[in-house]
């Protein structure tokens, strides 16, 4: 099998690259996967990074992952394991707190403490977006018609389209235009009043977009965090046991069980073009492998400008793909915790430490915290989307000591002054200054911190500009434009290659639906022999 | 006066001035209600100091109507545009100053001088939006669909602008789809470099916004800029002054038979077994109608004109979170004499000072947080350089546009503010026109908060309300409610909060009159 040819190679093991690998396999086709990383996973990785803690080193949480995936796939039987949790703690610098439980009666109370319209708009707000999101969830797993090809199967596309409109009523045809259009914080401030609220909720707008609440766009992601759907309840994010690289594993086992190769330190220097034809692979080691189509799961700009030599490419493709917005905005920081913390609003340790920790105490915090990053600046407060996994999941460090992982936003890729390597330290100690106002002893409990910079984000996992999502999720790059117009159906002007990653629809985010979804189009091509 | 008329206007602004008239050419019964001593609205012209006739606060002119300025025979009537050159003079950091001329090739000279790329690059950015731009423009005269009830006139309708689109090209056609989307800052970053090209397109599409370069959806409004030329206009000045539009507006409106009254503020729209009977004015007078349109922004309609209990509650809200907070003022100004620009060149009819994409997204951060832009940009027009009969031989009229002053501030008030505003410009261009401080015979400053009082507009917002793509075609004012109807039968809205929204276009009125033209016959047996 060495050095055979195989049906299908996929450049990159992040857990899109792996889904498209279970289904072709699955499907009977030889695939081989090739991870330049020695853990596969990409951004969906869980490492020990330092002796006995399991950092969950970039995503944090799993809950748009596909269910049709997760069901054909047969995840849960190779060690898929989501721990929902449902806790929102937001502390405030004061020492006040919005804490809750779900959506439902707890939510209700406790919001009622800053606002009893705010609790009682929280239902309907949540049935809405719960409508919107069931509306938008079958789309994940479409293939985004082209506007401009009269081909049949184009046309079929853009029918099916049409009547999964026709199921909106007007109403809803007009608040989906809505939420494409407007900020996330305008949309909220028309339910809500109460600061912490909106700003927990607005958060879910921005995270992972070089956007502030108050950025036109922004409201549409909120539907994003209502479509996750854990055992059939939407909104329920949960911890995966193992952390998110455990998602990953999962899916390389379900692959490995249908007959995939997959390999490991094996970086892809370039892919091998021949009369316009992918035909393969070259390693950094040299080594060449031949594959009747070649996938990759790397985003737009590293697959188009680094991988595939550019006489290989019409020019205007490659102009749509270096005006890509791929530009990071977020960094982590994970701890090595020797106990628990202790929060100055609410000082026992409870649920409220199981689920979202958010510091971001109102709107205008996490605008300022956007205009930081506009003037090529880490917010000198950030945003924080905060977790502790193992109050869920205890095998992620040793006994009673913890591991806190922290999303932070804004740190944008480019920085004004300096070097994000000069400054990764000034960086962690930001964040660490920050949350010492929520938890005054944090200095103290820290036994080891990790501190991942958009730079690294780029450098070691190998995503372009450090962006998490493969690019920016704004509609001027989604779905029939994602990556480029014309290029949205996981084909690339070079035929036999394809691309499976967030850097086509749907986008990013732990879904495994690009993968699923190119999976099913190269099949497609495979059988009708066009490639 | 008949005892009833068909037709009762709230508000004289040109859109109710332009409803009505086409109204009356139909043989309707029309009166317009205006509660200043003028008609007008915004359209207005106040001799600020004797012999000095400046624009209080439109100044340009170039999107009206060519159907209304045709039908209405405005020309007749003494409108006459006329066009200024250059466009405009935009001032950098360093003090060079970068004009756009009417003449692609002189724009072309001007643009090399400071990048070679960008002047390659603007000729076919120019192309791109007019094409953009001429496939719209039908829209802009029509009434925005039901979407899902469509009739057969109406698909085929969109299925030729469809084509139209498509027809554009593969590239143009996406390109179409994606920029309206975009922040200006993307969009002129994929096709210039010239930081002070981006910024003198970017004022253009965010005067009256309160938006900034790196919003997403700013890019949608470098297409207003186009539409003039659409059918073959520009950009231009009224002669004799944005008030002589009113006048010939006026005119025209008179010689159909439409009743005009002025100081007379309507105080509500009556309202009688959920249908809208006539008004009532401040003096408690009751005018009788068989419909009532609404000139005025949604917010005073909807809010300050009609009983709460009138409306259902979710209607209410929605109309109360229509984004109407000014953050443009204007600072008129009387000069004995026009000093010339530091910078050099010709005569300047129009001067901006924003010179970068953060210098203007800076003055968006300060308006955010309810300040007053440390730093803010201005667009000043000497309409008197084209127009010498605006002020006495040798002197000139300027009207200043300045972003961003918020309507309201979070600390303090504008009643100790406002001066500190006028003297900012003034310093801001003085510096661009050494001598400007010293040659200003008059001053005039007016803040939202001054132009709601002044003009009725709520948060003192020049275009009724946001006019972002969440509140375009049928979303505007709000969605369900865009075809000029509202929730009160025989109410409608005829002013800028109904599509195609802000500007002198006259393409509300335009539309309104004829929504109201077809519902008339029905609700007059009724």
């Amino acid at each position: 099998m060495a050095n055979g040819t195989y049906d299908a190679i996929i450049i990159g093991g992040g857990h899109n690259g792996l889904v498209c690998a279970a289904y072709m396999a699955r499907a009977g086709r030889k695939v081989l996967v090739l991870e330049r990383r020695k853990v596969l996973g990409g951004a969906a990785v869980t490492e020990e990074v330092h002796p006995g803690f399991k950092f969950t080193e970039l995503s944090y949480v799993c809950s748009l992952m596909r269910p049709e995936i997760i069901r054909e796939l047969d995840l849960p039987a190779h060690g898929f394991q989501v721990i929902p949790q449902d806790a929102s703690f937001t502390p405030l610098p004061d020492g006040e707190y919005l804490y809750y439980r779900g959506d439902r009666q707890e939510a209700i109370d406790a919001v009622s403490k800053f606002s009893k319209t705010d609790a009682e708009n929280l239902a309907p707000f949540s049935q809405l977006m719960t409508r919107m999101a069931k509306f938008v969830a079958p789309m994940l797993m479409m293939t985004p018609p082209d506007l401009h090809s009269m081909a049949p199967s184009n046309l079929m596309r853009l029918r099916e389209l049409g009547n999964h409109f026709m199921t909106l009523d007007e109403a809803e045809v007009h608040t989906f235009f809505e939420l494409m259009t407007m900020s996330s914080s305008d949309y909220l401030d028309r339910w809500f009043e109460s600061e912490p609220l909106k700003a927990g909720l607005s958060s879910s707008g921005i995270i992972g977009t070089l956007l502030g609440p108050r950025s036109p766009g922004t409201a549409y992601v909120l539907i994003h965090h209502y479509m996750g759907e854990i055992d059939g309840s939407y909104r329920s994010w949960g911890f995966v046991r193992g952390g998110t690289g455990a998602v990953s594993y999962s899916i390389a086992r379900a692959a490995e069980h249908f007959g995939a190769e997959i390999r490991a330190s094996s970086e892809v220097r370039q892919v091998l073009v021949h009369d316009g034809r992918a035909i393969g692979v070259e390693l950094a080691s040299g080594e060449k492998l031949y594959a009747r189509v070649i996938v990759s799961n790397a985003d737009p700009k590293r697959t188009f400008l680094k991988l595939v030599e550019p006489s290989e490419l019409p020019a205007d493709f490659l102009q749509a793909i270096k005006n890509y917005n791929i530009i990071g905005s977020s960094g982590k920081v994970n701890l090595a915790l020797e106990e628990l913390p202790t929060f100055k609003a609410l000082p026992k340790t409870g649920t409220h430490l199981t689920g979202v920790i958010t510091i971001g105490p109102d709107t205008d915090y996490i605008e300022r915290a956007y205009d930081d990053a506009k003037y090529g600046d880490f917010s000198r407060r950030p945003y924080i989307d905060m977790c502790l996994p193992t109050t869920l999941d205890p095998t992620m460090a040793p006994a009673g000591k913890h591991v806190m992982s922290m999303f932070v936003q804004y740190a944008p890729y480019n920085l004004r002054k300096g070097t994000w390597p000069e400054r990764r330290e000034d960086f962690g100690d930001t964040v660490i200054d920050t949350i010492e106002e929520y938890i005054p002893d944090i200095r103290e409990i820290i036994a080891y911190r990790q501190v991942i910079t958009p730079w690294d984000i780029e450098n070691e996992f190998g995503l372009t500009g450090g962006n998490i999502f493969h690019g920016e999720l704004t509609p001027d790059q989604l779905f029939f434009l994602r990556p480029a117009a014309g290029w949205a159906q996981y084909r690339t002007p070079v035929k036999a290659l394809y691309i499976c990653g967030s850097g086509a629809h749907p986008g990013g985010g732990i879904m495994g639906a690009p993968g699923a979804n190119a999976a099913r189009e190269i099949l497609k091509d495979m059988r009708l022999r066009k490639v | 006066m008949p005892d009833r008329y068909d037709v009762a206007i709230v508000g004289g602004g040109h859109n109710g001035l332009v409803a009505a008239t086409y109204l009356a050419r139909a043989g309707r019964r029309v009166v317009v209600l205006e509660s200043r001593a003028v008609l007008g609205g915004v359209a207005a012209t106040e001799e600020i100091a004797p012999g000095f006739r400046a624009p209080v606060a439109a100044t340009v002119c170039g999107l009206l109507r060519p159907e209304v300025v045709r039908d209405l025979n405005l020309p007749g009537y003494g409108y006459e545009l006329l066009p200024f050159d250059p466009l405009v003079t935009s001032v950098g950091e360093d003090g060079r100053a970068l004009r756009l001329w009417r003449d692609p090739a002189a724009t072309k000279a001007e643009i090399a001088k400071f990048s070679a790329a960008d002047a390659d690059a603007f000729g076919a950015f120019s192309r791109f939006l007019l094409d953009i731009a001429r496939v719209l423009d039908p829209l802009l005269v029509r009434t925005p669909p039901r979407i899902l009830d469509m009739g057969r006139g109406e698909q085929l309708f969109y299925l030729r602008l469809a084509m139209r689109m498509r027809k554009l090209g593969k590239a143009e056609m996406a390109q179409g789809i994606r920029f309206p989307q975009m922040s200006l800052r993307a969009a002129l970053g994929e096709r210039f470099e010239s930081e002070l090209l981006k910024a003198t397109l970017s004022v253009d599409a965010l005067l009256g916004h309160w938006a900034g370069p790196w919003s997403p959806g700013t890019a949608f409004g470098l297409l207003r800029g186009f539409f003039p030329m659409v059918h073959g206009g520009s950009w231009g000045f009224v002669k004799g002054g944005m008030a002589s539009l009113t006048d010939a507006l006026v005119a025209a409106a008179k010689a159909s038979g439409v009743a005009l009254r002025t100081d007379a503020p309507v105080a509500r729209i009556l309202i009688a077994d959920g249908r809208a009977s006539g008004v009532q004015l401040a003096s408690g007078e009751q005018v009788p109608a068989t419909i009532v349109a609404s000139n005025a922004d949604p917010k005073r309609t909807f809010l300050g004109l009609v009983e709460p209990a009138e409306l259902d509650l979710e209607f209410r809200q929605r109309i109360e979170h229509m984004r109407m907070t000014g953050g443009l003022a204007k600072v008129n100004l009387a000069l004995r004499s026009l000093p010339p620009l530091r910078s050099n060149g010709g005569p300047a009819p129009r001067i901006r000072y924003g010179p970068t994409l953060e210098y203007l997204e800076r003055a968006y951060d300060d308006a955010k947080y309810g300040r007053a832009s440390k730093d803010p940009y201005v667009d000043a027009t000497v309409p008197s350089l084209v127009d010498p009969g605006l002020a006495p031989s040798g002197q000139h009229v300027m009207s200043v546009g300045v972003q961003f002053a918020p309507h309201t501030l979070r600390a303090g008030s504008w009643d100790t503010e406002r001066e500190k505003l006028g003297d900012r410009v003034v310093d801001i261009l003085d510096g661009l026109m050494p001598g400007l401080e010293k040659a200003i015979v008059a001053r005039q400053i007016l803040t939202p908060a001054d132009l709601e009082a002044k003009f009725g507009l709520t948060g003192g917002h020049p275009y009724h309300g946001e006019m972002s793509l969440d509140r375009q075609f049928l979303l505007r004012p709000v969605p369900g409610w865009g075809r000029y109807r509202t929730p009160i039968v025989g109410l409608y809205l005829c002013g800028s909060g109904a599509h195609p929204g802000g500007g002198i276009t006259g393409g509300p009125g335009y539309n309104a009159a004829r929504e109201i033209l077809k519902d008339l016959p029905r609700l007059a047996a009724a």
